[in-house]
């Protein structure tokens, strides 16, 4: 069941996902971002903790290109051909490291401990 | 024929330069372009980085197993029988009272030898509140033998030391020196209790040393406490503080230093422990050639103790200060004797509530909910449970210091912890506190002064001295339903003692935590 899952969702095996990743890769590309950027610390906290044992170096790019791809669109622009050539939208840095934070946060509950941090309705 | 084209093109395997190459190689571009690919994964420091950190995180997938062999997190019941062979406290009465016991440890060089006794700021009245606290104070002052600050000058001059403490229940007096010089300290022991003068300027001088420690103090743990006594046990001996009135302590003099040690330093009620490089025959003789001169009235202080009994009052005593940065805060029960078997079910439970401070190792990771509660949300500075025992009654709950504004959420957390305990308690978490109290209790007794003290305090509210393996025997055998059947006694539904000082305007009052004492989901 879940393989035949994988197999849908996969973009070597089907022409939909395939087809939904370069849509995606077109999208990021012009504003130079990665899919990984998309997540954001302030919907799941685990991000957010995701984030905070990131290296420094990892998050600074990763802020860097959200401020460029603000930028850019703000100013209604996409990001100058030669560079949207460079960029590699599937590159990621945050999928181990959440799901270690995911998994984590599952052990501590199934031992019945409190949770490190919790989502407050603001 | 171009569908089909379109189509190959989009599934083949995801190459953005190779498809922008095809797709533009009609157009007439410069050639360079054509040489534009992403870069590779180790060009940038940040994708350098990432990579070998997936590498770390994939080898987190396949932990060493050696690393995993004692890492449990499920507390287990291990027999320690292999640790708890201890050498044997061996105990003789003299024919006048005086109970001597020694615990040699052969690999020691130095010992503890000292005196302890069952008397203490209880035994006073109230017009001699003070003066166990001031005797203590004076008895190193010198005696006929030695001129003043003799005794502490030939102890020092042995290279050891020499303490005292006054508490309410007990006294206690001993010098740690070097194993050759024990003999010494024990004729200078015996010399200081028999033979002290009390020379009027030493105890003028005395008196203004006290006077103007009472008027400096007021905001620290001890002062919470004593207030917490003095409030738990009004109208009764055990709530008379230490240092006593200062209308008592300027009228303390001569007379009464010496009528004090006449009525309560008597030889049924002291114990000389010592502990370290000592041999049990040398320190009998010692004292039977020494302690000759002391008073053998045979009231024991457990008839003092039924004369005038302890009673709990529940009560509270707040001082408002608005002045310091911090509130501190303690919360007790009325709990037990130490001759009580359930007093040992409260050091389980004060175990499983926990203490906490800022350097804690642990952290947000500890065992106690209590704790857990406390550090995640960041409502205290710091939090112990303590459990005291007296002869006849003793307390039990938790002191807290925290910042003003988190005093609600923090009250709520203990004392809805604290009622827990009565209703649902796991065993896992028993089994944890029960390995906790086993351990600290052994690693407190790690050198020849904490061995006597505990030789000197066991003698005297137990009559005997526990061995190890009864004592943890007795540890195992709390189990839940034990937990939660003393519980029921000491904290369901009783009254309570606080005690508060600094900026408390939102701690809440009584009849909140009162109220909190009980649930009402049963």
């Amino acid at each position: 069941m879940s393989s035949l899952l994988q197999s849908l969702l996969d973009p070597k095996k089907s022409w939909l996902a395939s087809l939904h990743m370069k849509t995606l890769t077109n999208r990021l590309r012009k504003y130079g971002l990665r899919y990984d950027d998309l997540y954001d610390p302030y919907y799941d906290l685990d991000i957010k903790e995701a984030l905070n044992r990131l290296p420094r170096e990892i998050v600074d790019a990763r802020n860097q290109r959200l401020k460029r791809a603000i930028d850019l669109s703000m100013k209604h622009e996409y990001l100058p051909e030669d560079l949207q050539k460079m960029q590699t939208p599937f590159r990621s840095y945050l999928q181990e490291m959440l799901a270690l934070v995911k998994k984590e946060k599952e052990e501590r509950e199934a031992l019945g401990a409190l949770p490190l941090y919790q989502r407050t309705i603001p | 024929m171009a569908i089909r084209h379109l189509l190959s093109l989009a599934r083949r395997s995801h190459k953005p330069s190779s498809s922008f190459t095809l797709v533009r190689s009609s157009s007439s571009r410069s050639n360079a372009e054509e040489f534009i690919k992403p870069p590779p994964p180790t060009a940038t420091i940040y994708d350098r980085i990432a990579h070998s950190l997936k590498s770390k995180l994939q080898k987190l997938e396949n932990p060493d197993i050696r690393f995993l062999k004692y890492g449990s997190p499920h507390p287990t019941q291990t027999p320690h029988t292999h640790i708890l062979s201890r050498p044997e406290t061996k105990i003789t009465t003299l024919p006048n009272g005086l109970r001597v016991a020694t615990e040699s440890a052969s690999n020691s060089r130095t010992a503890t030898v000292g005196v302890w006794m069952d008397a203490g700021s209880r035994f006073e009245s109230d017009e001699t509140n003070g003066t166990a606290h001031f005797l203590e104070r004076m008895i190193f002052k010198g005696t006929e033998k030695r001129r003043a600050k003799g005794p502490e000058e030939e102890i020092e001059n042995m290279g050891g030391h020499l303490n005292a403490y006054t508490w309410r229940e007990e006294t206690a007096y001993y010098a740690k020196v070097m194993g050759k010089d024990v003999l010494k300290a024990v004729d200078i022991l015996a010399d200081v209790l028999q033979n002290s003068k009390f020379e009027e300027r030493c105890i003028s001088r005395e008196r203004g040393v006290i006077l103007r420690e009472l008027q400096a103090g007021g905001h620290t743990e001890e002062d919470v406490f004593d207030h917490l006594h003095s409030t738990a046990f009004q109208y009764s001996p055990l709530g008379r503080n230490i240092h006593g009135t200062c209308d008592n302590i300027k009228t303390i003099s001569n007379e009464h230093l010496h009528h004090y040690i006449q009525t309560h330093y008597t030889t049924p009620r002291m114990v000389l422990a010592a502990s370290g490089a000592v041999k049990h025959e040398e320190i009998v003789e010692q004292a039977k050639k020494l302690f000759t001169k002391l008073s053998s009235d045979s009231t024991t202080a457990t008839q003092l103790v039924a004369k005038e009994p302890a009673s709990f009052t529940g009560s509270e005593v707040r001082i408002i200060n608005d002045y310091v940065p911090l509130a501190k805060f303690a919360v007790a029960f009325e709990a037990t004797s130490s001759t009580d078997p359930d007093s040992i079910a409260l050091m389980v439970m004060r175990e499983m509530l926990g203490s906490w401070n800022k350097n804690t190792g642990g952290g947000k990771h500890m065992g106690s909910k209590l704790v857990q509660r406390v550090s995640i949300n960041g409502i205290a500075e710091s939090m112990k449970a303590f459990s005291t025992n007296y002869k006849d009654t003793g307390l039990f709950g938790v002191y807290a210091v925290a910042k003003p504004d988190c005093l609600g959420d923090l009250s709520f957390a203990i004392m809805s912890e604290m009622t827990k305990l009565a209703y649902r308690v796991s065993e896992d978490d028993v089994i944890r506190a029960r390995n906790q109290l086993k351990s600290s209790l052994m690693l407190h007794t790690d050198g020849t002064t904490p061995i006597a003290e505990d030789i000197g305090h066991q003698l005297l509210t137990y009559g005997r001295r526990i061995p190890f393996a009864e004592l943890f025997t007795r540890i195992d055998a709390v189990d839940a339903s034990t937990i939660k059947r003393v519980a029921n006694r000491f904290l369901y539904d009783r009254d309570l003692a606080i005690s508060a000082i600094g900026p408390i305007q939102d701690l809440p009052d009584y009849n909140w935590f009162r109220r909190r004492t009980y649930w009402n989901r049963y």
